[in-house]
Order: C-alpha cells, then structure tokens, then sequence
C-alpha cells in the first residue's frame, strides 16, 4: 500500500540549525490498517506524514504507493488517493466559501475542474444526505459560510471533505488536538464510521495513548525520527496505556516529561 | 459639479469598472497583490491603438488588447509560481518592463486615434452623442464582465481558484495545483485590464505610454469603496459592488475636481492624492474599517 524505503529528512542542512527530523525511515504499511502513531514532540511523526502526504520531499529514499514510486509527486496530485485532515481546524476548509462550495471541492478531486457548476442540484442532493449523517444540524445550512462554523464543527466537515472523492488513505495529523475533549469524541467516532465503512487504510499521528489504544489496529511510536516501537497483530492485543507507557519510559531512558501523554 | 462633469463620472466609472472587477479578482479573490496591472493597462491600450491604425476591426482590436493584458498577467504569474519571485515584485517587475515592450510595439509614447473609426462609432450612427454612446457601450461592457465572472465563480475552476485566495492548505489537499489557479486568475484579471485599457484609448481617442500610472490604486479604491456601500458576503453582492464602488470613486473624484474654497481648487494633477486619501481612509479608520471587512 504505502511504503517508505530508507527515507531521510534534514531541515535547514549545514547549519548550524540542521536537524535531522527522520533519518533512514523503513516502514510498510498495509492496505486496511490503523496505524496510531505516537511519540514525544520532534520525534519526526508529523514529518512522516507530511513526506507521504507529499508537502515535503525527502532528501533520500524512496515513497511508494502500491509499488509505484510517487517520491517526486506533487502534493496535489498525491490528492487523489490521499486524503488529509490537520491539527488546525480553521486548515482544512475555505472559510470565504459556503459549505456546499467546499464539498463541491472536496467532490471534484481527482478530476479536472473547468466550466462545469461547482454545485448543481444532484450534488447538492448528495451533500445533504452526507451532511445529515454528523447530526451536526449542517445540511440545513449549506449555503452558510464555512467561516461561520465552530472549530469542531469545521473539523467534521474537513473529515467529510477528505474521504469524500474515495481516498485509499487517510492521513489525521492530530486531528483531535485543538478540539474540547467531547468534541474530540465526536471527531474520533465519525473518523471510525468513515474509516470502517469506506473500509480505508489510516494514519493517525496522536499524543494520545489512548486514543492510539483504542483506535490503533497497529501502534508505531517514533523516537528521534526512527520507529522504535511497532506492534500489530497477536501482540497488540491487550496492550494496555500503562504497557505503552513503560515502552516510552525505556525508550526515552528517562521519565515522561511531556504532560500531554500523563494526561491522557 | 456640471452635468458634464456628472455624466463624465458615469462614463468612467462604467468604462473603469472592468479594471476594478480585474483588480478584484487578484486582490480580493486570488489574494494575489499583483501590480502588474498598471502596465496591462497602457499594454491593452497600446495594442488596442496600433490595431486600429493598421486598418484592423476596432472590436478585434479590443479583444487582442485583452490578450496583450492576459499575456502580462501570465508573465507575472510565472514570475512568481516557477521562478519563486515574491509577488509584489513579480507584478512590479513585469509592469516596468512592460514599459518598454509598450513604446516599442507603439513606436512612439503617445499615439492618436483621431479620425479613426472606433467601437463606438456604430452606437454613434444611432443618433447618440459620443459621451451617451460611450455610456452605453461601457455599461453593456461591465454588466458582461460582471455577470461572467459571477458565473466564473461559481464554476468548478472558480470554486477552485477562490479557495486558493483563501486557503491555500487545503486547496492542494483537495488536489487543486495553486500553480495552475494564480496562472488562470492573474492572467485573467490582466486580461480584464487590458480591455479596459484598450476601450480607454478608444474613448480617449488616443494611447499613451504613461496612462497606466495609478491604475491599481483606483482599482483597489474602486473595491474598497464598493464594499463599505455593499458588504461582499456573496460573490454577487461583491461583483455588483465593485461596479458601485468604481462609480462612486469616479463620482467622488470628480466632485473633488469641482469643488473650490477661494482661490483653491484641486487640479487633476491631484488626483493620485486624492486617491491614495481615499483608501488610507476606507482601509484606516476603524469604523469603516470594520464596516468594510478589511480587518479579517
């Protein structure tokens, strides 16, 4: 499905700021999994996704998708099987734009755009009955500025948006971060509904154990830009916070420091 | 302020609303703050005047005024998009050169149109004076832009290209190349420029090199002053307001032009002031400023 072949990434090289944000990254993930993704801050998760998601390109290895090498491809044409949603929940959608415009982006994916109406009343028909499914209250108000929403609300509408054209994978960057704890739970069940029915391959980057245990049919935790803990299948069963936790600690060689991780 | 000087501004403001509507869909929809539209201006007009002197259709010659337009606006968007040229500069950059590729295509920095028959001329032979038929043209010319560029943005591409201006993130998460949509809305707004630049000369009877000068400030005043009368929450309350606001401005300019203490009175060589007055204003006081919007 998606797979990194010795992938390296350096920001600002050969200065004095260099810092090698993923060094000699091997992973393989396959078609249909969750992989919660966890580790302390700068330990390169965001940066993985980012490199399959294509906004940055590494300085060496290779990014395959379904054996094909899609290093060199740009983010945009990337879009057409990857589908991302972001810790920023204002990142996701146009906020000048009405609700229905920016479904009928998400919609037109992988397709050109030209003369066409961006959204006519087939698709607006369609828009309703995916918007009634959050019972958010939103397909009453499709022609109401995306601006006017709330973060949650923006939130679930970006989620919506991008599996909407039929991704493979799902990149969550955090999705969940910026949002009240029971707005979160409400983010985290539709993303299981979407993920489960749409029957996609996932990649959740997390600070959150438990979200990771919860969601995770496989957990990756990254330390230092490598993966240093991977486990899936008979051996991710009953794992427990705790388990986790203890891996961290002696992976670190030290306590936890980062309150976001106790917290949770 | 004559009745003249009254129908002069609608006549203006009309003709100039095209310039605005371009100026509008790069600052306002691209978010693009593209300068180069005060050479597409004079560019539009010059290609315009050589046409016509040339024995070519002063129709046809308009519409390869909006080409030469739309050719700058893709000058400057390669500038920025390939090259990496901060877009300001990209736009300056493209409008001085543009200065010299204009007094080459024209031979000459000024160049008259007089006795020549121009795209008003059919409406003239109807029995209307010269300022009623270029009334008549203007209007008919910025009700077409402005409806083709609501249609525009509701389209796929529009959609497309006004997510760009505000979210530039998830316009390439939605698969949408930023590249492709500054290329087709830069040159487009140039293109809008350049016909205007070329109905200008026409009207004007006459292109000249250093026309352009101040285009972009009247244009954006245009906007400004278009959404304090009409707040832009839609496309098309945002379209109808740039062609009030293009009105209103030249109305406004042309009362301050008329209007006298004593002795003083405002020279048109004041008009640059007068402009640049108006939009610290609308973009400044923070009453206005709210009521405009600007202050996202």
């Amino acid at each position: 499905m998606i797979e990194l072949v010795n992938v390296r990434k350096v920001f600002n090289p050969k200065t004095v700021n260099e810092n090698v944000a993923i060094k000699g990254l091997n992973l393989k993930i396959e078609k249909g999994e969750f992989v919660a993704v966890i580790g302390s801050n700068g330990a390169g998760k965001s940066t993985m996704l980012n490199l399959i998601a294509g906004i940055l390109s590494p300085d060496g290895g290779q990014v395959l998708a379904n054996g094909r090498d899609i290093t060199a491809l740009a983010d945009y044409k990337r879009a057409s099987f990857i589908g991302s949603v972001f810790q920023d929940p204002l990142s996701g959608t146009a906020k000048s734009l009405t609700i229905e415009e920016n479904l009928a982006i998400a919609l037109k994916r992988g397709h050109g755009r030209w003369f066409r109406k961006g959204v006519n009343r087939k698709n607006r028909q369609f828009f309703t009955e995916k918007l009634a499914t959050l019972g958010l209250g939103l397909e009453n108000r499709l022609k109401s500025n995306a601006g006017l929403l709330s973060g949650g609300q923006r939130q679930c509408l970006t989620l919506l948006m991008a599996v909407m054209a039929n991704p493979e994978i799902l990149l969550l960057d955090e999705h969940t971060a910026a949002l009240d704890p029971k707005t979160a739970e409400l983010v985290m069940s539709l993303t299981r509904k979407l993920v489960e029915e749409m029957n996609l391959t996932c990649l959740m980057v997390t600070h959150n154990m438990k979200q990771a245990i919860e969601f995770g049919s496989r957990i990756i935790m990254m330390h230092g830009g490598e993966v240093v803990v991977d486990v899936s299948g008979a051996e991710r069963q009953g794992l427990k916070v705790a388990d986790l936790m203890h891996m961290f600690e002696q992976v670190r060689g030290e306590g936890i420091e980062d309150d976001k991780l106790l917290l949770s | 302020m004559t009745t003249y000087a009254l129908l002069g501004a609608v006549e203006h403001g009309l003709m100039f609303s095209l310039m605005a509507l371009g100026v509008f869909l790069t600052f306002r929809a691209l978010d693009f703050p593209d300068l180069s539209v005060d050479g597409s201006f004079p560019m539009g007009a010059a290609v315009c005047a050589v046409c016509i002197t040339k024995g070519i259709n002063p129709y046809a010659a308009v519409v390869a005024g909006g080409f030469a337009g739309a050719g700058l606006g893709f000058v400057t968007a390669f500038l920025n998009t390939k090259l990496k040229i901060l877009n300001l500069l990209a736009g300056i950059l493209t409008m001085i050169a543009s200065y010299s590729v204009i007094l080459r295509i024209m031979g000459m920095p000024n160049l008259p149109l007089l006795g020549y028959d121009t795209i008003f001329t059919p409406i003239e032979n109807l029995g209307f004076s010269p300022q009623i038929a270029a009334i008549i043209f203007s209007a008919c010319a910025a009700v077409l832009a402005g409806l083709f560029l609501i249609w525009f943005f509701h389209t796929d591409m529009g959609l497309a290209l006004r997510a760009t201006g505000d979210n530039m993130k998830m316009v390439r998460a939605q698969g949408i190349s930023t590249d492709r949509m500054i290329f087709i809305g830069v040159s487009f707004s140039n293109g809008l420029v350049g016909l205007c630049g070329a109905i200008a000369a026409q009207s004007l009877g006459f292109s000249d090199v250093n026309m352009g000068i101040g285009t972009v400030v009247a244009g954006l005043a245009s906007v400004i002053v278009g959404e304090a009368v009409l707040s832009s929450r839609s496309v098309l309350r945002a379209v109808i307001g740039v062609i009030l606001g293009s009105m209103i401005y030249r109305m406004a300019i042309a009362y301050a032009l008329s209007f006298q203490i004593g002795d003083f009175r405002f020279s048109p060589g004041d008009l640059n002031m007068i402009t640049a007055v108006i939009v610290v204003a609308a973009l400044t006081f923070p009453g206005m400023r709210r009521k405009v919007g600007v202050g996202k």
